[in-house]
């Protein structure tokens, strides 16, 4: 089976980010790049599948800019057989990136895609949903462990009541979450391999697809700070602050 | 103590805007180091390095290597990150491909070997130095010496150490006194001591291959006898499999200022059976090939104790608040004096890097460039550079990683801050490898010889004639121009001086090297500058230019000082009575 | 005039809190009704719950044995049943909700608003983005409003309430490919619940092991409060991930957050935010998390813990 890993280029998480001056959005000039932290745990799951003999083949798929390619030979040097990449320089919103998606699945058919439960930059959490949906299959979201087991799956999800169990039939989605697996570092001799490794590019329109209604960004704006606190010397310190505002 | 953080936009500016590694990818045999690959390249080692390596450099320091009976244990974690380092392929990024190597070029091991000295300068140590080891068996080594042991030293399985200092023979090799006796069945048995081994013992892997300076019983005295052997700590059978202990046994390991994590070896050769090299009696000229690259790799540690230090340092500058500063602000960093010494750190580190990274694209172009004369010129300016490289760039670790201390004020002091850690381990760059002083030796007699320093004059000249319409540059290109007067004064005087008494030079080396290194950074800077203006609006390239005028107002003037202390002479120098001093 | 649905979020028996959050969103969207549906396989009790809610104009339950459990495949096509009634449909952004709403909003064909934290107009909000670094103000487009609302934004609406609960059936075609198969919870029911809790005590990698946190669990029954964890107490096993605060864990807002041993890493700090008064207890004075907090105190959370206990005592 095939199993088709999305792929982010976002802003690293290490990075402090700033918001611009004049509200038009965040400074991203020269500002380092990495593979979204949820993908790459989606990457791993998906290796480490095809790794137990349970898919035959990972595909990478990246929707952006010309430059997420780097994100691409990323995924390609953890592994992945192949990649897709559907250039664009517009803002992708998610239910976009959805129907571009499922154009794709369409065509690969894989047993199932995986894509990370949200992309850090801008926390929408949406994309993989709605993916099950247009293609009307299962989704197993928050993902923190897989069991394939022919045509179906037993995922455990992270949820806020705690650890739920779902099993779902194949083919499906499931995003990640953090605690599915640690990822591996890339080692040297695979960057060079993967730069082998073929990558096909398409542009929304050669997929046939039509940009949904976007939300449209009005301003960029830094959010309110909390006020500076003090340290208190000691227990009874603290104490008394907490009792003065009530709070114990 | 602070996390590193790789440079990665410096070093990606050094790559692109200053040297232009793009070029490489049109040399044959380096087809495959695209822009693409190389940002790879760096990114992963940048994880791999910040994520294993580097935290364990305060934890290395803290525990130091452990000795019992022969056997050597490197601090907790060493051994699995030197494994996982190695496994993934790290070790052989710019060895050859028929050796299970990747065959990328020098420049980008260098940007690695610029991450893994500042992540962690005792651990570069191991790899380190198992580089120097497969060059000299690449370039003199049989090919039956090759077939067994350059694929284990590419992949890091074994490692390897080179072993030249004795009790009685450190900056002087002439005087290295270990024997060795041919058995006349293609081996030698070798006796005898040897002092300061980096890596000579250790728990990383199952084989240690040792390079020897060691002397026949017929050879000449001095360094005209001196012939190179190959000693395994365990014998290879003939199926390759791992075959008897070879007699060769750590005796004891060094305490030490710094580099804690690296283990300095007693090595004592009791009869261990080795392998010559070559031939016999140019031992020392086989250690030359291999010591340019290993001397390029000490200038990497200054390079990297530097931007470590410097990382640090700012980082505490920006967060400590103490009395608010004339222009109003919270924390240090707004008085001008912490401004002053971070911008020295940040011009020092910055100016080194691109002085390496442009000296490994020369010796990259000296190997693939199909041009005879292309590699000749380029083989100069690697000759060149070679001293600067270890001399400069390891005198500025030192400094920075003193102003780093200073920067953090009291705090600097105490282990915790991680501080004083750079400034103990960034001394003994200055010393092995050939202390500065034989750097700066070499750079005023063979280099001089060879004319290699004026070459490179007339270069710089050409460049700042080059760029002197350009009026945004004029910060930097008046006194750079002045500057470069000055030294061509001085090499002048110096070739002069040297015919009326040869201590001239030698009296004025060290200072020589650091005045020509000042026009070098210099040199650099220009290129720098020119980039950063192209694109302002960004703070890093705000930062590179204000940094470039930072060291044309701040740093250049030293050479007004240098250059006449150094034409002053040695008679002063040596004046004093021995008994009076 | 907007006509807003809202998705209670609950486990068969409660209604979870941030359906009382949602409604305080829903009250900024001058709307002319605001309803509940409630999906379950019995929920007369919830519904009434729901109903009790000031400002609920009308609870809708859809019973169905199919609605046992809050599976986004089997509620998401009897909720795009209900949506063209109305103008926005909103649930809050927990994981119930995360899961469950873009999957409508694709079938409807619009797109979704993520983390509502502050409504403008009726069709303009603002969200969080890198992990609440940034806030942006987003304009929705033509269609029905679908999002999800961050609770920690919004306080809960009183319980002053008593809406009409009407029963409604639904006949859509519901998938069987998505099965529930269990669900483990950390079994700390009798202690509140992290999400709704006045006061909140929260242990990070410095409390060192599973054992250790039984001075957390020990301080926060004192208090009465939740507990919650870093993301490195959590990877590091000493405490289930359901209590796992920040970026990728819960978002809360509670009166008092007291923090041991937690470094204050970007991501966990974009979890506690709102928080009304932040405690920060660590050993290191240079940690960041005191840059956020209202009160510091540097030493040693084991040292400090049993000093604070006979302080309340
Ligand atoms: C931690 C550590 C690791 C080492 N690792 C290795 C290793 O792996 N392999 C190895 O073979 N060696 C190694 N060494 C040895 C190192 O290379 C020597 O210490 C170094 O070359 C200097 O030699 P020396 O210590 O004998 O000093 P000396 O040669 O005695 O020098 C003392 C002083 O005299 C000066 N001096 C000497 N000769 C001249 C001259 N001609 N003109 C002007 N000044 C001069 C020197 O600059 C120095 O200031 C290591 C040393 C240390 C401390
Ligand atoms: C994509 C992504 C998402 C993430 N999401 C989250 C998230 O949702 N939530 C989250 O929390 N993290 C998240 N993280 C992880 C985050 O970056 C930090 O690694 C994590 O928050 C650190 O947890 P900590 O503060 O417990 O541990 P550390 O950073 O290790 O800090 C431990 C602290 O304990 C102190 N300490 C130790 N012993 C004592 C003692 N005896 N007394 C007092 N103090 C002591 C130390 O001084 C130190 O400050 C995320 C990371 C990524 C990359």
């Amino acid at each position: 089976m095939k199993i088709l890993v999305g792929v982010k280029r976002v802003v690293d998480f290490n990075v402090r980010i700033q918001v611009k001056a004049d509200g038009s959005g965040v400074a991203t000039e020269g500002v380092k790049m990495s593979m979204n932290p949820f993908d790459e745990i989606a990457v791993e799951e998906a290796l480490r599948l095809k790794e137990a003999g349970k898919a035959e083949e990972v595909i990478a798929i990246t929707i952006g800019p010309k430059a997420s390619q780097e994100q691409l030979r990323t995924a390609l040097a953890m592994g992945a057989d192949r990649a897709i990449h559907v250039e664009t320089d517009e803002d992708v919103q998610p239910l976009t990136a959805a129907r571009i998606l499922k154009a794709i699945t369409d065509k690969e058919e894989p047993k199932i895609v995986m894509l990370g439960k949200q992309a850090i930059d801008d926390d929408n959490n949406q994309t993989a949903q709605m993916l099950a949906a247009l293609a009307n299959w299962p989704q197993a979201t928050f993902a923190s462990k897989i069991d394939v087991d022919g045509d179906s799956a037993n995922v455990t999800r992270e949820i806020d009541a705690g650890l739920e169990t779902l099993s779902i039939d194949l083919p499906a989605v499931i995003s990640t979450d953090l605690r599915l697996n640690e990822p591996r570092y890339v080692k040297l001799p695979d960057i060079m391999k993967a730069k082998r490794k073929p990558i096909e590019t398409f542009t929304i329109a050669e997929l046939g697809i039509e940009p949904a209604a976007a939300v449209k960004v009005l301003k960029t704006s830094a959010p309110a700070a909390r006020q500076a606190g003090i340290k208190v010397a000691s227990v009874d310190e603290l104490v008394a602050a907490l009792k003065e505002k009530g709070l114990i | 103590m602070p996390e590193y953080k790789a440079p990665q936009r410096d070093m990606m500016f050094v790559l692109n805007d200053v040297i232009n590694v793009s070029e490489l990818a049109e040399l044959p045999g380096f087809e495959d180091a695209t822009p693409d690959i190389v940002q790879g390249v760096i990114d992963e080692a940048a994880k791999i390095i910040e994520n294993t390596i580097a935290p364990l450099n305060e934890t290395g320091d803290r525990e130091g290597c452990r000795f019992d009976n022969g056997t050597v244990t490197a601090p907790a974690g060493f051994k699995e990150a030197y494994q996982l380092y190695a496994e993934s392929g790290w070790t052989g990024l710019d060895k050859s491909i028929d050796f299970g190597g990747q065959g990328l070029p020098y420049t980008l091991a260098t940007a690695v070997t610029d991450m893994l000295s500042a992540g962690n300068d005792a651990f570069s140590l191991y790899p380190g130095l198992t580089n120097g080891a497969c060059e000299a068996l690449v370039e003199h080594g049989s090919q039956e010496l090759q077939d067994i042991y350059l694929e284990k030293l590419t992949t890091g399985e074994w490692t390897g150490t080179m072993c030249l200092t004795e009790p009685q023979a450190g900056s002087d090799l002439s005087q290295v006194r270990t024997k060795a006796i041919d058995q006349n069945d293609g081996t030698y048995l070798v006796e005898g001591t040897k002092v300061f081994i980096t890596g000579g013992e250790h728990d990383f892997v199952e084989n240690i291959i040792h390079l020897v300076l060691a002397r026949l019983p017929d050879a000449p005295a001095g360094v005209k006898g001196i012939s190179m052997f190959l000693i395994p700590k365990f014998m290879i059978n003939s199926d390759a499999s791992l075959g008897e202990r070879n007699p060769v046994v750590c005796a004891s390991i060094e305490e030490k200022m710094g580099i804690h994590g690296s283990s300095t070896c007693v090595m004592n050769f009791e009869n261990a059976v080795g392998y010559m090299i070559g031939n016999p009696n140019e031992g020392l000229r086989y250690m030359f090939t291999m010591m340019n690259l290993a001397r390029l790799m000490v200038g990497l540690q200054g390079l990297g104790v530097a931007e470590r230090a410097t990382q640090g340092a700012i980082e505490y500058a920006k967060e400590r608040k103490q009395a608010t500063a004339i222009n109003g602000g919270a924390t240090i960093i707004h008085h001008p004096d912490v401004r002053r010494m971070l911008m020295t750190m940040k011009a020092l580190t910055e100016g080194c890097r691109m002085v390496a990274y442009d000296t490994a694209k020369q010796y990259d172009i000296s190997k693939a460039h199909p041009d005879a004369s292309v590699r000749k010129t380029a083989n100069d300016r690697v000759e060149l550079m070679t001293p600067i490289c270890k001399a400069f760039a390891t005198d500025t670790g030192c400094e920075v990683a003193s102003l780093g201390v200073q920067v953090l004020g009291g705090a600097g002091y105490i282990r915790e801050s991680g501080m004083e850690q750079h400034m103990r381990d960034a001394k003994i760059f200055c010393i092995y490898e050939g202390t500065n002083a034989i750097q700066a030796l070499d750079l005023v007699g063979r280099k001089m010889k060879l004319n290699l320093p004026q070459n490179f004059i007339t270069e710089m000249a050409a460049k700042l004639e080059a760029e002197s319409s350009n009026s945004e540059l004029a910060f930097i290109l008046e006194p750079m121009k002045i500057a470069l007067e000055l030294l061509d004064e001085t090499t002048q005087w110096l070739i002069k001086a040297a015919q009326e008494d040869p201590q001239n030079p030698a009296a004025a080396a060290v200072e020589y090297l650091t005045l020509y290194s000042l026009l070098t950074h210099g040199y650099f800077w220009v290129i720098a500058a020119k980039a950063a203006l192209i694109k302002q609006d960004d703070s890093f390239c705000q930062a590179k230019l204000a940094t470039a005028q930072f060291f044309a107002a701040k740093i250049l003037p030293r050479v007004h000082s240098l250059a006449p202390a150094i034409m002053s002479g040695a008679a002063v120098v040596m004046a004093a009575e021995e008994d009076g001093i | 005039m907007a006509k807003v649905l809202i998705i209670a979020e609950h486990d068969g028996k409660k209604l979870n809190g941030s359906t009382a959050r949602v409604m305080t969103c829903a009250q900024g969207l001058s709307a002319e009704s605001v309803e509940i549906a409630v999906f379950a396989a019995e929920g007369a009790a919830v519904a009434e719950q729901a109903a009790a809610i000031s400002g609920v104009t009308k609870v809708l339950l859809i019973e169905n044995p199919a609605n046992e459990h809050a599976t986004a495949a089997i509620l998401a096509p009897q909720i795009e049943a209900l949506a063209s009634e109305y103008s926005h449909v909103l649930a809050p952004s927990t994981t119930f909700g995360k899961d469950l709403t873009p999957r409508i909003a694709a079938h409807l064909a619009v797109p979704q608003i993520s983390d509502i934290m502050r409504v403008e107009s009726p069709r303009i909000f603002d969200r969080p983005i890198y992990a609440g670094n940034a806030v942006i103000t987003v304009e929705a487009p033509e269609g029905i409003v679908v999002g999800t609302v961050r609770t920690a934004s919004f306080s809960e609406a009183e319980k002053t309430g008593s809406a009409t609960i009407e029963k409604r059936e639904i006949n859509v075609e519901l998938p069987s490919h998505t099965r529930f198969v269990k669900l483990e919870t950390s079994g700390s029911a009798d202690r509140p619940d992290l999400q709704a809790a006045a006061k909140v005590v929260s242990g990070g990698r410095g409390v060192g092991s599973t054992e250790n946190f039984k001075v957390i669990y020990d301080l926060a029954d004192k208090l009465g409060a939740a507990v919650g964890a870093s993301r490195a107490a959590v990877d590091a096993g000493f405490i289930p991930n359901d209590h796992q605060v920040g970026q990728t864990g819960k978002i809360i807002a509670p009166e008092l957050y007291m923090s041991f041993g937690i470094s204050g890493a970007i991501q966990h700090l974009a979890g506690i935010k709102d928080a009304g008064t932040i405690v920060a207890i660590n050993k290191d004075p240079d940690a960041p998390i005191f840059e956020i907090a209202d009160f510091g105190l540097v030493g040693d959370l084991f040292e400090i813990i049993p000093e604070l206990e006979k302080a309340l005592a």
